[in-house]
Formats: structure tokens, C-alpha cells, sequence
């Protein structure tokens, strides 16, 4: 089960039609190393053209004719390049600054440096990736952006809990089946056992990252993927199997779906968050809590 | 600690580092912050503040080091926009470049590469006294910030 046909046909069962997209670049401005407004007359002198992102305090839409990854304020880690919608879920912890976050599945880092960010390079960030590739892509992100508060591990996710420390906060930005936004030969790439494999991943990262989280921790699970096995079916599950419960987010998105595919799910998973394909790529995140006792 | 405190010196640098906070792996130094030391485990791949490796006998610093030795009496020359890509390009700093001069300007000597921001980009070894305004290469390229980019491609 696969191709194009199989695929929009499902999404066309979660109530959006398909529609090629072409993805516009953007940046996020690291205030911890610039001034954000200084940092966008800058780009502007060199010819970047920059539209702020209005779902995101310190996104822009850039547009020049040139690399912006090439910029001597790129390389001195004024300013990273990253997706629109991936800028999302670092900004859903609840103050995070001083406190103790694992970004479970790090690399290459981009979402790391931006928790970096909003901590204001207080506290500690734990990342783990694995794969030395992976690993010195990641470090070498976090020395640009000038991150002082991160500790690196060669880890999976999975063993989180060999590190015996407990977290406030975890971002779980887990490895997934990815999109078509993003890959152009996505459809021809991906299977519906591909799919099912990364879901199965996620679940035992998220059983991990319950594992190592604070009682009144939060964890920000979000994937890049439309598929709902990886998406609202997994936090279906988070809820039933792992004493978590979902949380109300503000961000750009629509209500996840709570009936997939003809299978009713827990109606907490509507707390979740759908971005299909269109201003960015698609994307998928649910804020999850430990349940208490009595809830 | 050793090759990290030489080298702030040889530039004439004045950084005050907790030498209880840095951490050496293999041939790797990081600098801690509090928070840091008490979660830092065995094995750890990077931690805290990159401050530069030992090759062959030799100290290569992190650009975030240099960026801590800007303040103060640092070695540090400023240069013009041109200059500056053509740096962050590998390229060498020819005299006509150079904006300003700050602390030692003698041959041999090394010296922060800053942009008109004040922001390091680099550092180099002076190939000629920069007292005198003669035309040609002044500052030998050792180490730039468009390493991050030829990282990427090796």
C-alpha cells in the first residue's frame, strides 16, 4: 500500500484535498546573540528580502537570490534558517528558562539552539542523537548559534533513562515518515509498513520520555509527518497507555482529528495540532502532561 | 587548561574562566556552567561552551572562544565589508582592508579579525608591522567563520 493515490485518498478521509505546495524559505532570529531588529536591517542591506511569519514572534519569510545561509550574520549565528512550522513547538514549553529539557531526537539541531534561545542560555538542554554524522552537525550548530547551556549525548532516545536525570521539559521532535512538502519524491518513496515502522519508534520513545519526565513535567511531541500513525493515533495511545494527558496549545493549526479512519480515539487528542501542507510544510504537535491521581 | 589559557595570552586577551568549569574530552575543552557540572555525565559528546581542540601539539580555538578575548586589550584589527566576506572567504586581509588597529601590530603577532559590527569573524598572524600603510597581504587567514559552511561539505 502506497503511491500518491493511496496516500491523498487517506487524507482526503482526514477532510483536506491534496494540493502541491512550494515551500517559502525561513529564518528565525536568535535573540540571544542579536538584536532582532538590527539583525533584519542587516539582511535587508544585503538584499534579503524579509517578511515577518505572523504566527511566530522571531520568524521571517526570507527571499534572496543568494544562499542565506551564506551571510556572514548566518555564520556569526545572528539568525538560523528554519522551517516555518518546525520554529513551533520549542515555544510551547511554559517558561522554560532555568530549567532542565532533553530534546530527545536533537540532530541537527536546529530546534536545540532555538530552546537555547528561549532559555536565554540558562538551565540545561540534554540532546541526544545518534550516529557521529549526525552528532557533529548538532555540535557545530550549537557552536555557530554560541549555545552554552547544552550537553550532547551519543544516545537513542529510547535509553534516555541511563542518564538518570529527570526532566521539566522534553521536546520530542521524533523521527517520522517526513512529508511530500519537503520531499519531492515522497510518495514514491514511502509505504504505509514505513509508516507503520516510524510509529511504532515513536511509541517507544514516548514511553521513554515518560519515563524521565518530571511529575509536573511537560512534554512537546511533534513530527513532520501527515500520517496519523504517527501523529493523533500515537497520542491516542501516549494517553491510554502512559498516564498522559494532552494540553491546549495556541500555535498555527487545526484541531487533530478525534475519529481516524472510522476508529474513535480519545477525545483529548483534539488538543493536538494538524498543519496540513499550504504556508508551511506539514506538521503535527501535541503538548502532553503527566495525569494526575485523581484526573 | 594549559593550551587555552596560552592562547588567550599570545593574543593579549584578559578572559576570566572558572578553570573548575572547563572539561576536557580527549583533545576536546568545554566550558561549564553551574547548571551544567552537576548533570555532566562520562562520554559526553559536547558540553557547554566549545573552547577549541589540541592537534598535533597544536590549539585550535572555537570562534566562540575568540568571540570571549573580543573585549579589553586583545590583539583585534577591523575591516571593511569588502575584507570581510573575502575572509569569511579564506582569503588573506591586505592592508588597504584594515579600518583600525587595536594592541600589538608587530610581525608575527596574531590578532582577532573583527567586522565594523565589532564581531569576530576570525583570527590571523600579521605578516608585516601594520604601523606602516605599505600595499599588500598584512594578516595571514589562520581561521574563519565560513568554516562552519566547509564543514558542511567535507
Amino acid at each position: 500500500m502506497s503511491g500518491q493515490q493511496f496516500f491523498t485518498d487517506r487524507y482526503s478521509q482526514l477532510g483536506w484535498t491534496y494540493e502541491n505546495v512550494k515551500l517559502k524559505q525561513a529564518i528565525r532570529v536568535n535573540a540571544m546573540n542579536a538584536q532582532v531588529a538590527e539583525t533584519v536591517k542587516r539582511l535587508a542591506s544585503r538584499g534579503v528580502g524579509l517578511e515577518k511569519i505572523p504566527f511566530l514572534e522571531r520568524g521571517y519569510w526570507a527571499n534572496a537570490r543568494f544562499s542565506v545561509g551564506a551571510t556572514a550574520e548566518y555564520l556569526l549565528g545572528l539568525y538560523s534558517i528554519q522551517e516555518a512550522a518546525a520554529q513551533i513547538p520549542a515555544t510551547l514549553f511554559t517558561n522554560p528558562k532555568g530549567k532542565t529539557v532533553l530534546d530527545a531526537c536533537a540532530a541537527p539541531g536546529g530546534k536545540t539552539a532555538q530552546l537555547a534561545d528561549l532559555m536565554q542560555n540558562t538551565g540545561a538542554i540534554v540532546a541526544l542523537d545518534v550516529e557521529r554524522r549526525r552528532l557533529t552537525a548538532l555540535a557545530n550548530q550549537l557552536e555557530r548559534c554560541r549555545v552554552k547551556n547544552t550537553i550532547v549525548y551519543d544516545l537513542d532516545a529510547r535509553e534516555a533513562s541511563r542518564l538518570n536525570v529527570k526532566f521539566d521539559g522534553i521536546l520530542l521532535d521524533a523521527p517520522c515518515s517526513g512529508n511530500f512538502a519537503t520531499d519531492r519524491k515522497w510518495f514514491s518513496r514511502r509505504t504505509i509498513k514505513d509508516v507503520e515502522e516510524n510509529a511504532r519508534g515513536q511509541r517507544e520513545i514516548l514511553a521513554e520520555a515518560a519515563e524521565v519526565l518530571k511529575d509536573d513535567g511537560e512534554i512537546v511531541y511533534s513530527t513532520c509527518s501527515l500520517e496519523p500513525e504517527e501523529d493523533e493515533l500515537n497520542i491516542d495511545w501516549a494517553v491510554r497507555s502512559l498516564g498522559l494527558k494532552t494540553e491546549k496549545v495556541n500555535c498555527l493549526g487545526i484541531e487533530a482529528s478525534t475519529n481516524v479512519f472510522g476508529k474513535e480515539l480519545d477525545r483529548s487528542v483534539e488538543n493536538a495540532r494538524r498543519i496540513w501542507p499550504g504556508q508551511t510544510q506539514g506538521f503535527f504537535i501535541c503538548k502532553l502532561t503527566r495525569r494526575s491521581a485523581t484526573t | 587548561m594549559k593550551p587555552v589559557n596560552d592562547f588567550i595570552k599570545r593574543l593579549h586577551a584578559e578572559v576570566e574562566i572558572d578553570e573548575a568549569l572547563i572539561i576536557r574530552s580527549r583533545d576536546r575543552y568545554f566550558l561549564l556552567n553551574d547548571e551544567l557540572k552537576k548533570l555532566i555525565g562520562k562520554d559526553f559528546f559536547h558540553a557547554g561552551t566549545y573552547l577549541g581542540k589540541t592537534k598535533g601539539g597544536r590549539f585550535f580555538p572555537s570562534f566562540t572562544l575568540l568571540a570571549m578575548m573580543i573585549e579589553g586589550k586583545a590583539n583585534k584589527v577591523v575591516v571593511d565589508d569588502r575584507t570581510e566576506w573575502l575572509f569569511v572567504c579564506g582569503r588573506d586581509v591586505f592592508r588597504e582592508g584594515i579600518k583600525k588597529v587595536v594592541g600589538a601590530s608587530g610581525r608575527g603577532e596574531y590578532a582577532l579579525v573583527l567586522n565594523r559590527h565589532g564581531e569576530c569573524i576570525g583570527f590571523g598572524r600579521m605578516l608585516r608591522n601594520l604601523d606602516r600603510e605599505d600595499e599588500g597581504v598584512a594578516i595571514k587567514n589562520v581561521s574563519d567563520i565560513g568554516d562552519f559552511l566547509r564543514r558542511e561539505r567535507r
